[in-house]
C-alpha cells in the first residue's frame, strides 16, 4: 500500500495559502507530523481523509487519485479529526453500531470490533451510557474506537492525545506502535516526544511548505554535533538566548542550564550532548525563518 | 471599565459576529425584499373591502403594522440564538471566568438581539418612505405620521421581542425547538391577548392600540363598515375610500407611555433572565434537563472505578488483541443504517413524548373518519416537529460531520436512511387514519397522505442540511401546519384533508415538491462532502 501526495497546494478564500506544493511518499509506518500553529498540518490531514479538496496537486492512493474516486480511500481509512463531536443521547455502542453500519461494517464483525475496541479504550464499562455524561478523555477514547472500526489500512489522527491525560497518552501512543505494522499512520501532534516515540518518518511543515522528511535518523544527522549543553548565570541568559538557538532551559541554583544548537561550540565551557528530535525540529523551523527575513531584507 | 462599557461591548461583538454571517445578509435580503414590497404597493391594509388614501399617515402605519407582525413573529428565529452562540463556539467558558456580571452579559445580549430586530424595521421603514414618493395619493409629506409608528410601535414590539427570546434561551426546556413552537402559539395568543382579556391595554404587539385609532374613523367615512381590517402582503386589490386622509395616529402622552411600557417590560424579562442564566454551568441551570437525561457523575464513576483505583498500572488502554476485520460479510447494510437513523431520531424524548405520541395514534382510531383526518392527524403531524427538524441539522449541531463524511458511500445511503426515518415517523403517526383511507378504498386521500408523509420530511432534512439548523423547519414548518392543515387552506393542507375535489392534484404537487426537495438535499450534502 501506498500513499503518494503529489504537488499539493489549498488555498482558502482570502488569500491563505494553507499548503504550498507539497510532495510525499507515504508507505506502512507512522508518520509524525510535526509543525507550528498554522503550518497546514490540520489542511493536508483533511485533505488525505477526503474531507476537503486540495486546490492543485493529487494525492494518489495505490495509484488511484482520491479526489476522484474517494469512496476506494474512504473505505480503508480511520480519521479522528482534532474536534470532533458525539450525540450525546446514545451510548458508545450505539454510536459505534451507527458509525460501523455507516462504514459498512457487517452486523457480526461490528458487534465483536465494537467488544473488543471498547476493551481496549477501556470503556466496556460504562458502553451502554449515554455520551452526553462522558468525560473529555472519554470522548476522546470514543473517537479513537470510531477512527479504528474498519480496522482501518490508511489511519490518520490529528492531535490524538488532546484531552488525554498523560497515562493516557503512553497508553495511546504505544497502541499506534503496535497498529502500524501493516498499515500506514498518520500522527499530527504538538507532543514532539510522542512523535520520537512511535514515528517510523517525520515531517515538519511551516507556513504550508514542507521543511523536512525522513527517518528519525535522517533528522537526527541534520542536527547531530551541533547540540550543546551550557550553565550561564541567570543575568546573562537573557543574551544568550538573543544570539543563539535555545532549545531548552532550567533552572538550576547554580545558573540556567541551557540546550543550545550551534554549528560551533557557543562557549568554551559548553558541553557536545546527543541530538533530540525537539532540536532537529527547532532547528529546522529557525532556518526556514531566517530564510524568510534574509529573503524579506 | 463601567457598568455601560461592558454591556455595549458584549453588544458590539455579538452584533458584529451577527451582521458578518451570511444568514444575516440573507435576513436583510428578506427584509429588503418586504421593503420593496411596501414600495412596490403590494402591501395592503384593506377596512373591509376598502383603503384609505395612500397619506404619509396611511403608509407609516400600514408598514409598520406589517413590520411589526412578521419580524416580531420570524426575528424571534432569527435572534434566539445570543447565549447559544456562546455555548455552542465554548466562549462562554471563557466569559464564565471572566469577572462580566450576569446582568451586565444578558442586558448587552438584550441589546444586540434589539440591534439586529431595529436594523430589520430600519431597512422596512425606509421602504415605507420610498412607498410615500413613489405611492402616496396625498402628496403632504409628514416625516412622524410616516415614522413614528415604527418607532412607537415596531421598536418597543422588537424590544420585548429580544428579550423574550433570551428568556426562552435561558429556560432549559424553552431553549430547544419545543420553545420555537410554544413561541409561534404564544405569538399567536399574544395578538388576541387584549380581545380575550378585555384589557386593551395588554397590547405588546400595539396592533389593537393601532386599530382603535383607525377605527372610529373609518367608521364615521365608510358607510356599512364593521370592524374589519386586514393587511396582506403579497398583494390584494380594495377600493379607495377617497374621503379616508388619514393623518397619523394622534399620540399624547398616555398612548406613548404604554408603548414605552413594554420596553421596560423587556428589560425586566431580560434581567429575570439574567437571574436564571446558568453562566455556562449546566450543572446550575434553574430549570432541570427535559430530553437529555445524563448520568449523574457518570464521567468521575467511570473513571474512579474501584478496580482501576487498586491497580496501579496503566489501564486507560488495556491489552486487547483485535481481531482483523471479515471486510466480506456487510449483509442487511442499508437496513442497520436506517436502524440507527430512526434510533437518532427517536431517542432523546422523553416517556411522555411517546404516550402523547400513542394517545394521538389512538385517537385515530376512536374518532370518525372525519375528525380522526381532521385534528387527530393534524396534531399527530404536528407532535413529531422536533424529530423532523433534525435530520439533516444533526451532523452540524453535534459536530460529527468530519467523521461521518470520510465514511465511503455515505451519500446517498446515509441520506436517504435518514429520509426513510423521517417518513417512517410520519407513517406512522397517520398509519391509523391510513389504514382506514384503504379500507374505505378513498385512493386520492390515500395518495395525498402518502405526498405528504415523504413532502415533510423531505423538507425537514434539506432545510436542515442547507441551513446546518433546526430552527428554519421548526419555523416554517409550525407556521405551515398553521395555515394548512389547522385552518383547512386548500392547497397548503399537505396532509390532503382539506383539498376537496382537488386532492389528487395538490397531492402530485406536494410528490414533486417532496422529490425537489430530496434533490436540494442530495446536492448540498454532496457540496458538504466535497469540503467538510
Amino acid at each position: 500500500m501506498q500513499l503518494d501526495v503529489e504537488c499539493l497546494n489549498k488555498k482558502y478564500r482570502g488569500g491563505v495559502h494553507a499548503l504550498r506544493d507539497v510532495n510525499i511518499v507515504l508507505e506502512p509506518g507512522v508518520l509524525g507530523l510535526l509543525g507550528p500553529n498554522g503550518a497546514g498540518k490540520s489542511t493536508l490531514m483533511r485533505i488525505l481523509a477526503t474531507i476537503t479538496k486540495a486546490t492543485t496537486g493529487r494525492v494518489l492512493w495505490n495509484k488511484a487519485d482520491i479526489a476522484r474516486d474517494p469512496d476506494a480511500l474512504r473505505n480503508v481509512l480511520g480519521y479522528l479529526p482534532q474536534d470532533f463531536g458525539v450525540y450525546p443521547n446514545l451510548s458508545a455502542v450505539e454510536f459505534l453500531e451507527y458509525l460501523a453500519a455507516v462504514k459498512g461494517i457487517g452486523a457480526a464483525a461490528a458487534r465483536k470490533r465494537i467488544g473488543e475496541l471498547l476493551e481496549l479504550v477501556n470503556l466496556a464499562d460504562v458502553a451502554k451510557r449515554p455520551l452526553g455524561g462522558y468525560s473529555g478523555g472519554m470522548r476522546q477514547r470514543v473517537g479513537i474506537a470510531q477512527a479504528l472500526l474498519n480496522d482501518p489500512q490508511l489511519l490518520i489522527v490529528d492531535e490524538p492525545t488532546a484531552g488525554l491525560d498523560p497515562e493516557e497518552r503512553v497508553r495511546f501512543r504505544n497502541l499506534l506502535a503496535e497498529l502500524s505494522g501493516q498499515r500506514i499512520v498518520i500522527l499530527s501532534t504538538h507532543i514532539v516526544s510522542d512523535i520520537e516515540a512511535v514515528a517510523s518518518s517525520i515531517a515538519i511543515l511551516a507556513r504550508g511548505e514542507l521543511l523536512a522528511h525522513g527517518s528519525p535518523e535522517e533528522l537526527l544527522a541534520t542536527v547531530s554535533g551541533k547540540v550543546w549543553e551550557l550553565t550561564v548565570p541567570t543575568a546573562e541568559f537573557a543574551e544568550l538566548r538573543n544570539h543563539r538557538l535555545v532549545t531548552s532551559m532550567a533552572h538550576r541554583s547554580d545558573g540556567v542550564h541551557a540546550r543550545i544548537v550551534s554549528g560551533a561550540a557557543p562557549a568554551t565551557a559548553a558541553r557536545p550532548v546527543e541530538a533530540s528530535i525537539e532540536d532537529a525540529y527547532l532547528l529546522a523551523l529557525a532556518t526556514r525563518r531566517n530564510a524568510s527575513s534574509r529573503a524579506a531584507a | 471599565m463601567n457598568a455601560v462599557s461592558v454591556i455595549f461591548s458584549v453588544a458590539r461583538a455579538d452584533f458584529l459576529e451577527r451582521i458578518r454571517s451570511y444568514s444575516f445578509l440573507a435576513t436583510l435580503l428578506a427584509a429588503i425584499y418586504l421593503g420593496y414590497a411596501a414600495a412596490t404597493g403590494k402591501v395592503v391594509m384593506s377596512l373591509d373591502e376598502y383603503r384609505g388614501v395612500y397619506t404619509a399617515g396611511w403608509i407609516g402605519l400600514m408598514v409598520a403594522l406589517v413590520t411589526t407582525t412578521f419580524v416580531s413573529l420570524i426575528g424571534f428565529y432569527i435572534v434566539k440564538n445570543a447565549v447559544e452562540r456562546d455555548r455552542f463556539t465554548r466562549v462562554g467558558q471563557i466569559l464564565a471566568a471572566t469577572p462580566l456580571s450576569k446582568p451586565a452579559y444578558m442586558l448587552g445580549k438584550f441589546l444586540s438581539n434589539f440591534a439586529v430586530l431595529a436594523s430589520i424595521v430600519l431597512v422596512l421603514a425606509l421602504g415605507a418612505v420610498a412607498m410615500f414618493f413613489v405611492a402616496a395619493e396625498d402628496p403632504h409629506f409628514r416625516l412622524w405620521a410616516l415614522l413614528s409608528p415604527f418607532i412607537l410601535i415596531a421598536l418597543p414590539a422588537m424590544a420585548l421581542t429580544a428579550a423574550l427570546a433570551l428568556f426562552f434561551e435561558n429556560v432549559r426546556f424553552l431553549r430547544g425547538g419545543f420553545g420555537n413552537v410554544v413561541w409561534f402559539f404564544g405569538w399567536g395568543f399574544a395578538i388576541g391577548l387584549p380581545d380575550i382579556l378585555k384589557m386593551p391595554r395588554l397590547d405588546p404587539l400595539g396592533l389593537i392600540g393601532a386599530m382603535n385609532s383607525l377605527v372610529p374613523i373609518a367608521r364615521e367615512l365608510i358607510p356599512g363598515y364593521k370592524n374589519g381590517i386586514a393587511l396582506t402582503v403579497a398583494g390584494g386589490h380594495a377600493k379607495i375610500a377617497e374621503n379616508l386622509h388619514f393623518a397619523g395616529i394622534s399620540w399624547n402622552s398616555e398612548s406613548v407611555l404604554l408603548r414605552l411600557v413594554w420596553v421596560g417590560v423587556a428589560i425586566i424579562f431580560t434581567l429575570f433572565a439574567a437571574a436564571i442564566f446558568d453562566r455556562f454551568d449546566e450543572a446550575r441551570s434553574w430549570f432541570p434537563a427535559g430530553a437529555t437525561k445524563e448520568p449523574k457523575n457518570s464521567a468521575a464513576v467511570a473513571e474512579t472505578t474501584p478496580e482501576a483505583a487498586a491497580v496501579p498500572e496503566l489501564r486507560k488502554f488495556t491489552q486487547v488483541h483485535l481481531t482483523p476485520l471479515d471486510r466480506t460479510t456487510d449483509s442487511g447494510g442499508f437496513v442497520r443504517i436506517f436502524r440507527a437513523e430512526l434510533r437518532l431520531a427517536l431517542q432523546g424524548n422523553r416517556w411522555w413524548w411517546y404516550v402523547v405520541a400513542a394517545g394521538l395514534i389512538v385517537a385515530q382510531m376512536a374518532l370518525p373518519l372525519g375528525a380522526a383526518r381532521g385534528p387527530a392527524l393534524q396534531f399527530a403531524w404536528l407532535w413529531p416537529t422536533l424529530l423532523w427538524s433534525s435530520l439533516g441539522a444533526r451532523e452540524s449541531r453535534f459536530a460529527t460531520r468530519q467523521i461521518l463524511f470520510s465514511c465511503a458511500n455515505i451519500l446517498p445511503r446515509q441520506l436517504l436512511a435518514c429520509w426513510l426515518a423521517g417518513v417512517s415517523s410520519a407513517l406512522l403517526m397517520s398509519g391509523v387514519v391510513f389504514t382506514r383511507l384503504l379500507l374505505a378504498r378513498d385512493a386520492s386521500a390515500v395518495l395525498a397522505l402518502l405526498a405528504g408523509a415523504a413532502f415533510v420530511p423531505s423538507l425537514g432534512l434539506a432545510l436542515g442540511i442547507v441551513s446546518g439548523s433546526s430552527k428554519f423547519f421548526e419555523g416554517f414548518y409550525t407556521a405551515l401546519w398553521y395555515v394548512g392543515p389547522l385552518n383547512h387552506s386548500p392547497g397548503l393542507d399537505f396532509t390532503g384533508a382539506s383539498n376537496g375535489p382537488r386532492t389528487l392534484h395538490y397531492a402530485a404537487i406536494y410528490a414533486l415538491l417532496a422529490v425537489t426537495l430530496l434533490g436540494i438535499a442530495y446536492i448540498a450534502r454532496s457540496c458538504q462532502l466535497r469540503d467538510a
